[in-house]
């Protein structure tokens, strides 16, 4: 099996954010950067799968010098080799498909490929399109949402997968290759632990300047890299703070209610859904 | 470029259309201008055309087809890039559900548009150009996005809650298409489909909302989480935490993963506060918390909350509301 991995890196959601100067974006001075968290679930499910069934396992991103590091967290995972589409306007906002564009590229130069895995969104921007974007470029099939899969059959090039939707799940089964974009609720992610780092660094990864790409067979231009060229522009962002009545009921050793004050509380509680939130 | 505005229809596994789809139409009528029409894609969907003409849709475009069924993206996929080239609307909508999330991607792409998913609201530039807001960075940050306006159609999703739902009266001439969808256009085979019927209503169109998370201890203490649903005529959700542990389906999941909700009361029980999980519930209007833990985050970021154990507070919780509701 020839399993390929998009991923990328995002900025920490869980750390303190505040607006950039330029008021259209997060100040990123001193910002911790992760692997997507939703993509290390990706990499884990493509490393599973070559363990059951042989192969390898390459992963691509799209994205600035800094991005070489979600390469080697994923290559001390367990994936084989890496491509790194690499440009320091990568870093700014990028067209989904424009980059879905790049990436398809790339991709369409290794051959082979039975099974490409994606997250299902990034924490960051929550575009939640690229994956799928990049199955329309290759006009393959994509599955989205996988909660599970369920068997693969690499002679037969078919694959049996869990997906969810909305009310329920359908169980479906699609020839390869196809491309299936991971929640969290698929497996454990295993960790890449530091003399595994360690060895990823001689691992084969490949770096991909702008100026390699043949921008005229994509359809765009090399200036549709960057904000002038996103169909779609921020124009202003907030991180609001929303203000909150923290009224809560405690026991009288301000730690949980006990004895009678349980009954008073819930009493309480309810007087103040009713008549200060109104909403009973 | 036509100056029609697009809302795509949202069919529920029972054949009804969901609410969502209303809640567009009403606001796409109020804030966009030019011609509002619905687009109707599905298998035996046909006499639907007439409740979306009942909130203001003059044209109602019709595939029906014996393909598309089973939440399978392939052929609405196909229908819907066909009928975007064909009449250039200007703008196309339609509700955030998974669904959306896993077609509309690819129509983008199909037809060389820009896609803004989740958006909690819409209107026009001065020239003609979608503007909406939308949240990121797992829901901490809202922006204000336009479209640059070059000629392919704008389209967006629009988070289910955000607006009024308001009948009017519109032509709904059905315009029937034959877009030929084929079995060869269909990639993906569904071998079976599991949907519940749930008489609750859906966690994505609730007011209000009851969750449980890892502290119910058991899929059976989760009948706590649903008596006090139904006593408050709520949705039940959970955390990652609890679906994981098996308490409850995959579907009740609230948050960054599962579903955004925003009711005017949000019940946490046994709920910790990840960012994740704020994620999805975080512009709730009201937030109750019953923890055990006098430090859990969640109660920074409650309205009202009591400190104590579940299994000790929601027996005289739940006698006190069934009280204060009868009165
Ligand atoms: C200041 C700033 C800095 C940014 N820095 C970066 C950065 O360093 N790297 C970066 O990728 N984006 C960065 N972005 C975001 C970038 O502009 C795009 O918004 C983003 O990559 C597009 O992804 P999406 O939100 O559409 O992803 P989604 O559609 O939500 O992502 C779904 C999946 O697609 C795949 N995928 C998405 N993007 C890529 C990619 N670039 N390479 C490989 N696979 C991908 C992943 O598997 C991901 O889980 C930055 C944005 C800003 C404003
Ligand atoms: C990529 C990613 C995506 C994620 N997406 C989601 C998502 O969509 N939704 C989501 O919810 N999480 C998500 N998570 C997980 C999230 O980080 C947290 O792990 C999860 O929300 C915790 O759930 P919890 O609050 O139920 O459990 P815990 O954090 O274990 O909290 C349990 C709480 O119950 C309290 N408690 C225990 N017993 C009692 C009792 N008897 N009475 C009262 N209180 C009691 C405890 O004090 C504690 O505060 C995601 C994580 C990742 C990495």
């Amino acid at each position: 099996m020839k399993i390929v991995v998009f991923i990328t890196q995002t900025q920490d959601t869980e750390a303190r954010i505040k607006v950039g100067s330029s008021g259209d974006s997060i100040d990123t001075e001193g910002m911790k950067w992760i692997m997507n968290p939703y993509d290390e679930f990706a990499v884990e499910e493509a490393i599973k799968t070559k363990e059951a069934y042989g192969g390898e396992v390459i992963l691509i991103t799209a994205g600035p010098q800094r991005a070489s590091q979600a390469l080697l967290q994923g290559l001390a995972m367990g994936a084989d080799s890496a491509v790194h589409i690499s440009d320091e306007a990568l870093g700014e906002t990028v067209d989904s498909l424009v980059l879905s564009k790049l990436i398809a590229s790339e991709l369409g130069k290794i051959e082979g490929v039975d099974l490409i895995f994606t997250g299902m969104k990034i924490i960051d921007e929550e575009s939640v399109q690229v994956g799928i974007q990049i199955a329309e470029e290759l006009g393959i099939a994509h599955l989205a949402l996988v909660s599970k899969v369920i068997d693969v059959k690499p002679d037969e090039k078919k694959l049996v997968c869990q997906k969810e939707i909305d009310g329920g799940s359908v169980s479906v089964e699609v020839s390869l290759p196809a491309l299936i974009t991971c929640p969290d609720a698929m497996n454990e992610p295993r960790y890449a632990s530091v003399p595994n780092i360690m060895k990823a660094k001689r691992k084969p990864m490949k770096v991909v300047s702008l100026d390699d790409v043949d921008f005229g067979s994509l359809g765009i231009g090399r200036d549709a890299v960057g904000k002038s060229g996103a169909k779609i522009k921020t124009v202003s962002l907030e991180v609001p703070e929303v203000e909150r009545k923290l009224r809560i009921i405690k026991g009288s050793d301000e730690t949980t209610v006990k004895g009678d004050e349980i009954a008073e509380s819930a009493k309480e509680l309810v007087k103040l859904l009713r008549d200060d939130a109104k909403v009973i | 470029m036509s100056s029609e505005i697009w809302v795509v229809a949202d069919i529920k596994a029972d054949g009804q259309v969901r609410k969502v789809t209303f809640e567009v139409l009403s606001e796409a009528r109020r804030k966009l201008g030019g011609s509002v029409c619905a687009v109707l894609l599905g298998s035996g969907v046909s006499d639907k055309a007439s409740e979306l003409a009942g909130y203001g849709a003059e044209k109602v475009y019709v595939v029906d087809n014996p393909n598309l069924k089973d939440f399978n993206p392939d052929g609405y996929v196909k229908s819907l890039c066909e009928l975007i080239k064909k009449h250039s609307p200007a703008v196309v909508l339609s509700g955030n559900t998974a669904f959306a999330e896993d077609y509309m991607p690819r129509v983008a792409s199909g037809v060389g548009s820009g896609l803004a998913m989740d958006c909690v609201d819409i209107g026009m530039t001065d020239d003609g150009r979608l503007k909406i807001k939308r949240y990121s960075h797992s829901s901490r940050a809202i922006s204000t996005q336009e479209f640059s306006g070059d000629g392919s159609a704008m389209i967006a999703t629009v988070r289910p809650n955000s607006f009024k739902e308001e009948e009017a009266a519109g032509a709904g001439q059905v315009v029937n298409e034959d877009v030929g969808v084929t079995d060869a256009d269909i990639k993906i085979k569904v071998l079976e489909m599991k949907t519940k019927e749930s008489d609750r209503p859906e966690l994505t169109e609730a007011e209000r909302v009851v969750s449980g998370g890892r502290g119910l201890g058991s899929e059976e203490n989760f009948n706590h989480i649903y008596d006090l649903a139904d006593l408050l005529g709520a949705a039940a959700g959970a955390t990652r935490a609890a679906v994981d542990a098996g308490y409850c389906p995959y579907d009740m999941q609230v948050g960054q993963t599962g579903k955004a909700v925003s009711p005017i009361l949000y019940v946490a029980v046994a709920i910790s506060g990840s960012v994740q999980h704020f994620s999805g519930m975080g512009s709730s209007k009201v937030i109750v918390s019953i923890n055990k833990d006098p430090e859990a985050p969640i109660f920074a970021k409650s309205d009202y909350g009591i400190c104590g154990d579940l299994f000790q507070v929601l027996p005289p919780l739940t006698e006190e509301l069934k009280k204060a509701l009868s009165e």
